[in-house]
């Protein structure tokens, strides 16, 4: 079904250019160009250029100030590969996507099918599940540091719910630290999986599920069988924006551990704010910012040809 | 799906790309004209090439009036900069100085941009060691300006701290304000007597009062180990007590940081975890705010400071930071400073370290350089302006004879605090090891890894140390 779909707006999608482009292209032309250049001075300009400049950067060793740097070809790319804390940092970032993104998931699908049922106060409940989303991370950050302090609120209920025995210093040793990264991501986060969910859900063919219903399925066949493969499209997309965004965490354990305890919670954007501005190494920092690059786009790639493959096999 | 749409649309638009030559032609003078439009202002990014402009070829201006704008992590309240400033403009009306604080986990990130560019600062802070290394490049030799106001012999008139580790390449690149110095723990009378507990003297020692205290659910000690600051100063300490000395050999290369006395401290260090005296989840624990609210909150007993926290002997300063850390309507309390305990207990006095707090550096970009010097020169050589510095209680004066006028200070506690505080700041005037002078980020952030690393118990002190001193090596 989603298959058909995509085909139909990939068809609609050549029909409107066949029908409209050399129209269009001739309405641009030759004045067109102009009104298009201030979004392309930004974007080859301002991104583009520093893209390729970071990855000439990244073939120095420069602390980021002195007139001469010195070039050292890959030397920094060889000694990443040889650094124990960059391969923690990839360590890290996958425990962090495959944790965070199936908790956020299965939590956002729930939440959606729950909330697409008939239930009284729906709306609070919405609003309850997404003001996480708006809140920022600078705001909540030393809440989470309180919160999980050793005398924090989060061991005082585990005291007073005879659980004491679990209470523990949570971001102060390296077995939890992670952990409590990730519970304060998927809390940020769901919000956003369930909005998403809740909007794809709402574009199901109600005929479909009514016809499931009469044909004898249950809620967990209807949700494993018709809902769930329907927004599949939603679940690539979300997959794809949880790789980069765990590619690119930053200030979450920035802010709730700096990257501690002993580099435990240190991800690939806090190492390259460590090395880039505390340590000064700026090529070091550029060579990282450019496999951060590469990584993300692989992933983005990746998952988008993995996604073509199931609808083409669908 | 969406994404899937959007992918398709670049497909239909690529069929555009058809014969038409004077179509073609236009296009590619389009895309060209977007190029060079794109690149011009790129040019003036190269962030290499240029360089400072020479403080002797530019105009010195009037050593009595201009504007000067001056940044630093400290003094970390405006208020206390703004009174500086005031005293300064009792006596040079005509100078305007712009005081912006910038917070020190923010410098390394603000300053250097600032500095390449015009609109950057014309005095800033500089601190001994990476600081230096870092930032000389961008800052004046003021040694001209020191021999012109204290004399040919000026160095014999100021700290020699502030003298040596602020100096490189043959230059001095910032006028020392004040010194801090480490190696010392405060604590809180009134629990210890509440208790019946003396203050520690030995490791031993140590560890029973923490027991005592915890048997009364009362913290005992606390420090933010997160931090490497505050671990590279405990870790010091507890070299002193092992080998006095040790430390500051293994920063200046002369013993390796493998060396069985720095083993030997990282032991001390993880018994410090092991039997009950650092507080619980430390390494996870930040100095400032954490550790620093926790103790003036009195959930702990003592935490580790240096000379830096004798402005909270003052009745002003201790309310002002009990109002920080969150304590409403709560009482000023007395704390006293207590020499770190002989941990390894071999002996040994715990001697203490530090160099200079911070330094005021004169940028080679500064639009008023004569009078970005004359501020300097009286804050940081004035009797006036290091009597302001002393006063505070924060720093200890760079220049030799200036002491804090007491008869102006409001202690919490006089009868018990006077004494300790007096003698506190005329023991550091034979301090001669230096705290961070000696060390480069590289190394300080291998300390930081070989604390929490044995904190933790994921490294043994030999493994730990030995990683610290491949790190060493790999850094010079």
């Amino acid at each position: 079904m989603s298959g058909t779909t995509a085909e139909r707006q990939r068809l609609g999608a050549g029909a409107a250019g066949t029908e409209v482009g050399p129209g269009t292209r001739r309405r641009l032309r030759p004045a067109g160009y102009l009104w298009i250049l201030p979004a392309l001075v930004l974007c080859v300009g301002l991104i583009y250029y520093c893209i390729a400049y970071t990855a000439v950067i990244s073939t120095w060793d420069w602390d980021g100030l002195d007139p001469f740097p010195e070039h050292v070809g890959a030397g920094n790319y060889v000694r990443i590969a040889q650094d124990p804390i960059f391969a923690k940092t990839i360590e890290h970032t996958a425990v962090f996507f495959v944790v965070t993104f199936v908790v956020q998931t299965a939590l956002g699908v729930v939440f959606a099918v729950l909330l697409h049922s008939k239930v009284r106060l729906a709306v609070v409940y919405k609003v309850i599940i997404f003001i996480p989303v708006v809140l920022a991370p600078a705001i909540t950050a030393p809440v989470f540091r309180r919160l999980y302090a050793p005398d924090g609120q989060f061991n005082w209920v585990l005291e007073h719910i005879g659980l004491g025995s679990l209470a523990q210093p949570w971001l102060g040793q390296e077995s939890t630290a992670l952990p409590v990264i990730m519970a304060i991501t998927i809390w940020q986060w769901t919000g956003l999986t369930f909005v998403l969910y809740f909007a794809a859900m709402a574009q199901i063919d109600v005929s479909v599920l009514e016809a499931a219903r009469i044909d004898g399925a249950g809620n967990l066949r209807v949700l494993a069988s018709i809902i769930w493969p329907g927004v599949r499209g939603t679940t690539v997309a979300l997959g794809i924006l949880s790789a980069i965004g765990a590619l690119k965490t930053f200030d979450v354990p920035y802010l709730v551990a700096v990257g501690g305890p002993n580099y435990a919670t240190e991800f690939l954007g806090t190492y390259i704010y460590r090395k880039t501005i505390a340590q000064s190494h700026v090529g070091y920092g550029a060579a990282l910012s450019v496999i951060l690059l590469v990584l993300a786009l692989g992933f983005a790639i990746l998952l988008q040809v993995r996604s073509r493959e199931k609808e083409t096999t669908g | 799906m969406q994404l899937t749409t959007r992918l398709a649309r670049p497909t239909t638009g690529s069929r555009s790309h058809g014969p038409g030559g004077r179509r073609a032609r236009t296009a590619l003078r389009a895309v060209a004209v977007a190029a060079v439009a794109a690149l011009l202002p790129l040019a003036a990014c190269s962030p290499v090439g240029g360089g400072a402009k020479s403080a002797q070829q530019s105009d010195a201006g009037s050593a009595t009036s201009g504007t000067v704008n001056w940044w630093g992590w400290t003094p970390t309240d405006v208020d206390t900069a703004q009174g500086y400033i005031a005293a300064f403009n009792a006596e040079f009306p005509d100078i305007k100085v712009n005081f912006k604080l910038v917070a020190i986990s923010d410098w390394q990130a603000a300053l250097p941009p600032a500095l390449r560019s015009d609109a950057g600062p014309d005095v800033f802070d500089m601190q001994p060691g990476a600081y230096v290394k870092n930032y000389k490049s961008f800052a004046e030799d003021l040694t001209p300006v020191m021999q012109k106001a204290l004399g040919d012999d000026w160095q014999s008139k100021v700290a020699p701290a502030g003298v040596s580790g602020l100096s490189a390449d043959g230059k001095l690149v910032a006028a020392s304000v004040g010194a801090v110095y480490s190696g010392t723990v405060w604590y809180n009378p009134a629990l210890f007597d509440k208790y019946g507990l003396q203050p520690p003297k030995t490791l031993d020692e140590w560890e029973k009062v923490c027991q005592t205290f915890k048997s009364h659910d009362q913290g005992c000690f606390v420090q933010g180990a997160a931090g490497e600051g505050f671990d590279q100063d405990t870790l010091q300490a507890i070299a002193n007590s092992v080998s006095p000395g040790v430390w500051t050999k293994a920063s200046n290369g002369e013993v390796p940081w493998n060396d069985p006395a720095i083993v030997k401290t990282l032991d001390i260090w993880h018994q410090l975890f092991s039997r009950g005296i650092m507080q619980p989840g430390a390494v996870g624990y930040q100095q400032y705010p954490d550790a620093n609210n926790d103790f003036l909150t009195g959930k702990y007993a003592m935490v580790q400071m240096g000379t830096w926290y004798t402005q909270y002997s003052t009745e002003k300063a201790m309310t002002a930071a009990l109002k920080a850390a969150g304590v409403s309507g709560a009482k000023p309390f007395p704390i006293l400073p207590m020499q770190f305990p002989d941990v390894a207990q071999a002996g040994n006095t715990s001697e203490m370290f530090g160099d200079a707090d911070y330094g005021l550096s004169v940028s080679t970009k500064a639009k008023d350089r004569a009078a970005a010097e004359t501020f300097v020169t009286w804050l940081a050589t004035s009797k006036a302006g290091q009597q302001a510095v002393a006063d505070q209680l924060n720093d200890v004066p760079a220049l030799k004879g200036v002491e804090p006028d007491f008869d102006k200070i409001t202690f919490v506690d006089p009868a018990t605090q006077a004494a300790p505080v007096k003698q506190l700041l005329s023991q550091v005037g034979t301090v001669t090891e230096p705290r961070f002078a000696l060390l480069t980020t590289d190394v300080q952030d291998a300390i930081l890894a070989a604390a929490t690393s044995t904190a933790t118990g994921k490294a043994t002190p030999q493994e730990a140390a030995d990683t610290l001193q491949k790190a060493a090596q790999a850094a010079r």
